[in-house]
């Protein structure tokens, strides 16, 4: 409504090409670090080395690159293991980043206090935290072992089992995930009015109605949000396998970022890895599609 | 009733939260031979630094030019924290200015395509820059940059979430105020510097936490980009001790420690301005 007004004023801001001026040094830069390299995927997955006596050679393959991946067990084990690991841990931290937005949320003594706690996990680097986890999740000496043994528990090979590892790995990156996407939902806790709760309390709605009829419904945005935001970050993550397992045991969890990574940088296969980017790159721009359906600006 | 059931959840999720960290404090002060000592099996104990010592800082800090205990030499994480450091205040002033410029066009300008253009600055923080890494690494490389200071820093320095901070704050600066400034014959320059820079103090927070955290937790684009010892930053150093020196575990904690503390120091007393920072940026128009 400010808008329209200032905008119908005779003396609304158009001022030639000076706002491109001040766009100039952000758009240089976000073109040529962010949207190049996303039309450069394209081209990079159609490249390939060559090994030749004249030492290697970037050459045109075509879609030799998407060949080869599709024929490649390790890359088919990577998209499976991926899958369930996005299965999982996305609505596994939703929930959990609600519930610990409620819990927050409450009017209680010393709240302040706890929220600042809470805050740690998020401040802490995600490699910091996944290396004191690899102390702590040691199959040997590992003080999470160390308290099943206090009581009487055999010990558990968290990092080192097939069995174990991936969902070690999904507990360490809930551990620090959580208490971020918790601010985004205690913000929207915040922000529905007293006065529609305080309505509810007075027609009778017990604290369950209250949760699904109010609360849920108000926060809906929130929840698609944090739910299509965390699945974007999950599906690129790469500290937590590469510090904790490095992929391992028998590629259990190997994520698809840790592949990439391993493909270009390990073993020099920019082509391959560069088509696994155009898959990743293909599926992302779905999700972020509905991701921009949520936050885009309405004003147009 | 309801409030010691709150209570009790309370404090258990803190119970989850603190535990690694208060181990991980504790054993960064105890000598080598006492670390895994109340460990296995788990006691109270371990939460407390047994025999207090600096000497795990000490040695974390200096490096170790001398192989005791076996150890392979170490390079100290001295240096790489101070060029972290560096790095991250550069991102911050520099990133910082060029996104201000962008937010305060997008808030405060009509111009043709804008829609287009603040479409495209949502969509680059949206994609994960991640995805993108191997096209951004050939395209780096291309520019000869691989194994420099720039190589790390210039491609982090816009970003479109810190834009749209940027642009959400300046929007509730009234067009009029800015307007008197401009009738009363004061140029661009001007007006930036005494009008719109002193409101600005909480979104230059916000933004420069945001930035600042940003560059002192990346890690894997440096670690690809510029790989060799002398271009080394504090979570790829820390990252690749983890190898050389498995066993030492006082000396891995407390290298943790030193980089976690800074992040800690910079959010807990700002936590306000942070939680503005990137919640506006994911829920308000």
């Amino acid at each position: 409504m400010a808008r329209a007004i200032a905008e119908a004023k005779p003396f609304g801001r158009r001022e030639g090409w000076i706002p491109f001026l001040f766009l100039l040094p952000a758009f240089s830069l976000l073109a040529l670090f962010r949207l190049i390299p996303v039309l450069a995927s394209f081209r990079e997955a159609l490249y390939g080395n060559v090994f030749s006596a004249a030492g290697p050679e970037h050459v045109f393959v075509g879609l030799r690159n998407f060949e080869a991946l599709l024929q490649d067990p390790v890359f088919w084990k990577s998209v499976k293991v991926t899958m369930l690991f996005s299965l999982v841990i996305n609505p596994l931290q939703a929930t959990l980043a609600l519930g610990l937005g409620i819990l927050a949320n409450q009017p209680v003594r010393g709240i302040r206090f706890f929220r600042s706690i809470y805050l740690l996990p998020v401040a802490v680097s995600l490699n910091i935290v996944c290396l004191i986890w690899r102390l702590m999740l040691d199959a040997n000496f590992g003080l999470v072992n160390g308290l099943l043994a206090a009581f009487d528990l055999p010990s558990q090979p968290f990092l080192g089992a097939e069995s174990h590892a991936l969902w070690s790995i999904i507990a360490v990156a809930t551990w620090k995930g959580v208490p971020y996407w918790t601010i985004f939902f205690l913000a929207g806790l915040q922000g529905i009015p007293k006065s529609i709760l305080e309505a509810a309390a007075i027609d009778g709605a017990n604290s369950v109605q209250m949760f699904l009829h109010v609360t849920l419904p108000m926060l809906r945005r929130v929840i698609l949000f944090v739910l299509v935001a965390d699945t974007i970050i999950n599906f690129v993550l790469f500290i937590p396998p590469f510090v904790l397992t490095g992929g391992g045991p028998q590629l259990s969890t190997n994520l698809l970022m840790l592949e990439t990574y391993r493909k270009g940088f390990l073993f020099g296969d920019t082509g391959g890895a560069g088509a696994i980017s155009v898959l990743l790159l293909g599926i992302m721009v779905i999700i972020v599609g509905i991701e921009f359906a949520l936050v885009r600006p309405r004003e147009a | 009733m309801k409030t010691v059931a709150v209570y009790f959840l309370l404090i258990l999720v803190a119970a989850l939260v603190l535990l690694p960290l208060l181990w991980a404090v504790s054993a960064s002060f105890t000598p080598l031979e006492k670390v895994f000592e109340h460990v296995y099996p788990f006691s109270w104990r371990a939460l407390v630094p047994q025999d207090f010592t600096w000497e795990a800082y000490t040695n974390v800090f200096q490096g170790r030019s001398h192989t005791a205990q076996s150890v392979a030499p170490q390079p100290g994480l001295g240096r790489p924290v101070v060029s972290t450091f560096i790095l991250a205040i550069g991102t911050v002033v520099v990133g910082g200015l060029i996104c201000a410029l962008a937010g305060f066009a997008f808030a405060q300008f009509d111009f043709r395509g804008k829609n287009l253009l603040f479409s495209l600055v949502l969509l680059s923080f949206m994609m994960p820059v991640e995805v993108t890494i191997i096209p951004l690494f050939v395209l780096v490389k291309q520019l000869g940059w691989v194994n420099s200071w720039q190589g790390i820093w210039v491609p982090g320095l816009v970003h479109g979430m810190v834009i749209f901070v940027f642009r959400q704050f300046f929007s509730e600066i009234p067009r009029d105020l800015i307007d008197a400034a401009r009738v009363d014959g004061a140029g661009w320059f001007r007006t930036l510097r005494s009008i719109v820079l002193p409101l600005s103090l909480p979104v230059l927070i916000s933004a420069g936490l945001i930035l600042f955290l940003y560059q002192w937790d990346a890690f894997l684009w440096p670690m690809v980009i510029s790989p060799s010892q002398e271009f080394r930053l504090v979570q790829v150093a820390i990252s690749l001790s983890i190898e050389e020196h498995q066993t030492l575990w006082n000396e891995l904690l407390a290298g943790s420690m030193f980089a976690a503390i800074l992040p800690i120091l910079l959010i807990l007393p700002f936590q306000r301005y942070y939680v503005r920072g990137i919640t506006g940026s994911g829920l308000k128009e």
